[in-house]
């Protein structure tokens, strides 16, 4: 054998020890510079669609600084208030802290309550995308079972005068109930004759939202008296308690989040410690490896697809009891599509479901109030979203740009989120 | 043209797969790579081949230093590779498969299937080999894929061909063609690199044997220096027994019956035709026969996996032939498939996870609706330690082992379950002498302890290593039982379709 001596690496240093640290792609560094790529972005298009800036760049040679000075400012405003307006506000916090009152704290809680008033229902229904995930199934079509759900829910919060504990519950289960079982189809159609979730659950959500509108205008459903396509309204009893009433009965924030925070909770055990989560797991990562280890694979098709549904029929009755309390055409807004969003961003972890849901509730919030106070379009905050989002789902994309290491794990955790 | 590695290092986290491992491989020379399961055989083809970047060490051929980033850099250098893992598109033809990275293209952008299927077909038959051009990867039997692969390492006119374990799935007719093949690219002044756990195979081929022991470069030698047990202990570091010694057989009860089996294949084939076999409790039934006579379907129709068309299975007197899979290892029958990375486990899942994949239920591991993560991991540590499963910790992913110890996870997975029968499909494919004699001992100690064993092979040798009695098929039947002691030449004719004549009770 030669003898070859091997070069002994320099020492690093310390700082190079954490630059390298860094560099290590995690799903924090990731973030980071996601929202990084966001905000130049927004700051590049905010630039832009200002004329008035957009000028000034004009003369850029005789006075650049200006020129990037007052640019900076008013991206810096734009951000300023997007966060303000989604988290809390500088001034109220302030004021509050000089007259500690009750209105001066409502006022102060407001962003925050709307925020996570608006994330409860997504993460819900971001977590019941991630279940479909974690067993390689897209059910793409839980705008359906969001409307199924509330429809069901409905009808139980306007027909009965019980006791809030017994009324929300049940409306509860009603709602996941019928998401279950619309999903739960998809997936028996799925195991039984091959046809592809993506489609039948796209279809069906399809039906469903052509069959609300005749829904709503059922004479027992639709709002005496009224021909505006709106429904009753869920009776108090079964309407979700708000949290923060007895400051305000302005701010939104109700039982809604707590049930998400918990739901949180149980799909990560569901996922990290359950038999049934476990099952679903090996399902979606290797059908002949689960086939083989016994696993009866149509029966968990089934289930994982219904569980699906059961999660999504919840969100829609969180967003019907805890937000409209009746329900029109346009009831659920973009749940349906933005909980997949949710669920790829939050990497199909059920904590990282809950950051995606607060952040997109976070560009919701924020992007109205930004748009009140500085005049730039909400659209911006829908657009730093997709951007986050874009970075997040294609980690060999930042991965390449950053010259971050082990792109490939993150990938990997992407695979085991796609569908076959 | 002329290969060398040198001081080749590639750390995964604190483990050195390959250190300061230096290599040299003439023109014209075949060089065989043997060592231990996980020594990091595999390790080093993939860095020569692009696959993974090594920490340092340098890659040069003919004298001059070359850079390997990735496998088209490979590729453009002349070297070829044949993968332990196959790296085929399951869902393309052999013909895709074979063009897919050069493909041939008639007015830009469109692909010439014709000439696609033209060049597989003459590649074929130049080293003969029969592959057919349009079936699909997913259809084949992994020999048939085996053959694909190889067929693609060739097609690229490659100098330099790296071999890692191809013959480790084919029958020996097949790896007789595949020497053959090699020996003809040798005198073509092709470099030839060739990982092997065969000592004989290893000893016919090669011009230099090195062998390489946790990482490192422990000594070259030739074949006519070399003999299967001097070459079994360099590798190991002790004295190999590479023959089992077994007590002979105390068979019991009839615990595995079949009656009158009918099988049909996935193409509606009837691959299995009337097959009636009994296995007693105590004693290993061997199968033996060139692949792609049955044994495949005959397996899946005992475990579950497919449904006979008619006959009958039956598990200690209950009749198991309608169960399903879980039915079938509820009843107390283990099932090592032949497939191990496509049927035996989730790359993707840790070593302890792996290691209770058909055990979900199992109170030892779960209780109502909870996993008992703690037993699951203990087990996993367990297992890992008597199994000598060589990876960093029981949480590692299956999927980063070494071929070798992904097939030890398997067996060790099915061998600690409470068994009445286990049926084990091509039991230590893969694995080192070491691991090959640790194995065979396990299986004997479940026959010992009154499990019936049934062990398909296509390694005659561990058929008659193993078997208490060797059944051979031939073309869905059962040619005859027949004693291990019976001879090679009567083996081959039974295995060409000769019935046998002195037939076992
Ligand atoms: N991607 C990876 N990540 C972490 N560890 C790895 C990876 N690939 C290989 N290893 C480890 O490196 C060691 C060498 O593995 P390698 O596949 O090279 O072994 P081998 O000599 O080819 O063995 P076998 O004969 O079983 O195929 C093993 O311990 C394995 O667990
Ligand atoms: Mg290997």
């Amino acid at each position: 054998m030669t003898a070859v001596t091997a070069q002994r690496p320099r020492q690093p240093s310390r700082f190079m020890a954490i630059i390298s640290k860094a560099r290590e792609a995690n799903i924090v560094v990731l973030s980071v510079i996601s929202l990084l790529i966001a905000g130049a972005f927004g700051a590049v298009l905010i630039i832009l669609t200002t004329p008035s800036l957009l000028t000034s760049w004009e003369s850029f040679f005789s006075h650049p600084g200006a020129t990037i000075a007052s640019s900076a400012k008013l991206v810096w405003w734009a951000y300023e208030s997007l966060f303000q307006g989604a988290v809390v506000s500088f001034h109220d916090l302030s004021t509050w802290i000089g007259n500690p009152t009750k209105a001066n704290l409502a006022t102060v809680l407001g962003p925050l309550s709307s925020t996570l008033t608006y994330a409860s229902p997504l993460i819900v229904a971001g977590l019941g995308l991630s279940v479909g995930f974690r067993g390689s199934l897209f059910d793409i079509g839980g705008q359906g079972q969001v409307i199924a759900g509330a429809g069901a829910a409905l009808i139980v919060g306007f027909s009965l005068h019980t006791s809030p504990l017994l009324q929300v519950p049940l409306e509860m289960v009603v709602a996941m109930l019928v998401g279950a079982l619309l999903a739960g189809a998809c997936g028996a159609l799925k195991a039984y004759t091959g046809a592809h979730e993506v489609i039948t659950t796209m279809m069906s959500s399809r039906i469903i939202l052509a069959l609300l509108p005749w829904f709503l205008g059922l004479g027992f459903i639709a709002r005496a008296g009224f021909h505006d396509g709106a429904s009753k309204t869920v009776n108090p009893e079964g309407q979700l308690p708000l949290l923060l009433g007895h400051i305000s009965p302005s701010l939104t924030l109700n039982l809604g989040f707590p049930i998400a925070i918990a739901t949180v909770f149980l799909v990560q055990w569901f996922f990290n410690r359950s038999k049934t989560g476990f099952r679903i797991f090996m399902v979606g990562q290797s059908r002949e490896a689960a086939r083989t280890a016994g696993i009866n694979i149509k029966q968990v098709t089934i289930l994982t697809l219904a569980l699906a549904g059961a999660l999504l029929g919840m969100a829609g009755m969180l967003e019907l009891t805890g937000i409209e309390q009746f329900m029109s055409t346009n009831f659920g807004g973009s749940y349906g599509i933005d909980a997949i969003a949710v669920a790829l961003v939050g990497r199909n972890k059920p904590w990282g479901v809950f950051a995606a849901a607060v952040f997109f509730g976070m560009m919701q919030q924020g992007g109205q109030i930004m748009e009140a106070t500085t005049g730039i379009s909400q659209s911006l905050a829908i657009v730093i979203q997709a951007v986050v989002a874009f970075c997040i789902a294609t980690p060999f994309f930042v991965c390449d740009i950053f010259k971050l290491r082990g792109g490939e794990r993150l990938a990997a955790l992407e695979t085991s989120a796609g569908w076959a | 043209m002329k290969l060398e590695l040198r001081g080749i290092t590639k750390r995964f986290g604190d483990l050195v797969a390959n250190n300061n491992i230096n290599l040299v491989v003439e023109p014209g020379q075949i060089h065989c790579l043997l060592g231990e399961n996980g020594a990091g055989k595999s390790t080093l083809m993939n860095v020569l081949y692009g696959l993974l970047t090594p920490d340092s060490g340098e890659i040069l051929i003919n004298d001059e230093p070359i850079t390997i980033s990735d496998p088209k850099d490979a590729v453009a250098h002349g070297i070829g590779m044949v993968h332990q893992h196959f790296m085929l598109i399951p869902v393309f033809t052999a013909a895709e498969n074979v063009i897919l990275g050069s493909e041939p293209v008639r007015p830009w952008p469109l692909l010439d299937h014709r000439a696609a299927k033209k060049t597989v077909g003459e590649l074929s038959e130049r080293y003969g080999f029969d592959v057919d051009a349009d079936a699909v990867i997913e259809d084949l039997p992994i020999g048939a894929q085996q053959r694909v692969e190889i067929l693609k390492a060739l097609s690229h006119e490659a100098e330099i061909l790296v071999l890692d374990e191809p013959t480790a799935v084919l029958t020996p007719q097949e790896t007789d063609a595949l020497i053959e093949v090699l020996q003809e690219l040798k005198a073509q002044g092709k470099s030839i690199i060739f990982i092997s756990h065969k000592l004989r195979e290893v000893l016919a081929l090669a011009d230099v044997i090195t062998v390489i022991r946790l990482g490192e470069v422990v000594g070259s030698t030739t074949p006519a220096q070399a003999t299967t047990t001097s070459l079994a202990s360099m590798m190991v570091g002790r004295d190999v027994n590479l023959v089992v010694d077994k007590a002979p057989a105390k068979p019991g009860e009839v615990v595995l019956k079949v009656d009158d089996l009918f099988v049909e294949d996935d193409r509606g084939l009837t691959t299995v035709k009337g097959v009636s076999l009994e296995v007693r409790a105590g004693e290993v039934l061997a199968i033996a026969g060139v692949q792609g006579n049955g044994q495949t379907e005959l397996i899946e129709a005992l475990t579950g996996m497919r449904r006979a068309t008619s006959g009958r299975v039956a598990v200690g007197g209950v009749d198991t032939t309608k169960r399903s899979v879980r039915g079938i290892l509820d009843a107390g029958v283990g099932h090592v498939p032949e497939d191990r990375q496509e049927h035996g486990l989730i790359p993707s899942f840790s070593i302890a996870d792996n290691l209770v994949l058909d055990q979900i239920d199992d109170p030892k591991f779960a209780g109502r609706f909870g996993r008992k993560l703690k037993a699951i991991r203990e087990n996993g540590e367990h297992l890992r330690t008597q199994f000598d499963v060589r990876s960093p910790s029981v949480d590692t992913p299956v999927g980063s082992l070494s071929g070798g110890n992904q097939q030890k996870v398997v067996m060790a997975r099915e061998l600690s379950r409470d068994l009445k029968v286990l049926i084990c499909a091509q039991p230590t494919r893969g694995l080192d002498v070491g691991s090959i004699e640790f194995m065979h001992r396990q299986i004997i100690e479940n026959r010992d302890r009154g499990v019936a064993v049934v062990v398909v092979s296509s390694e005659l040798d561990e058929v008659i290593a193993l078997g208490d009695r060797v059944a051979v098929m031939y073309d869905g039947v059962i040619q005859g039982i027949v004693d291990p002691s019976t001879s090679r030449e009567e083996f081959g004719m039974m295995m060409a379709g000769a019935r046998s004549e002195e037939e076992m009770a």
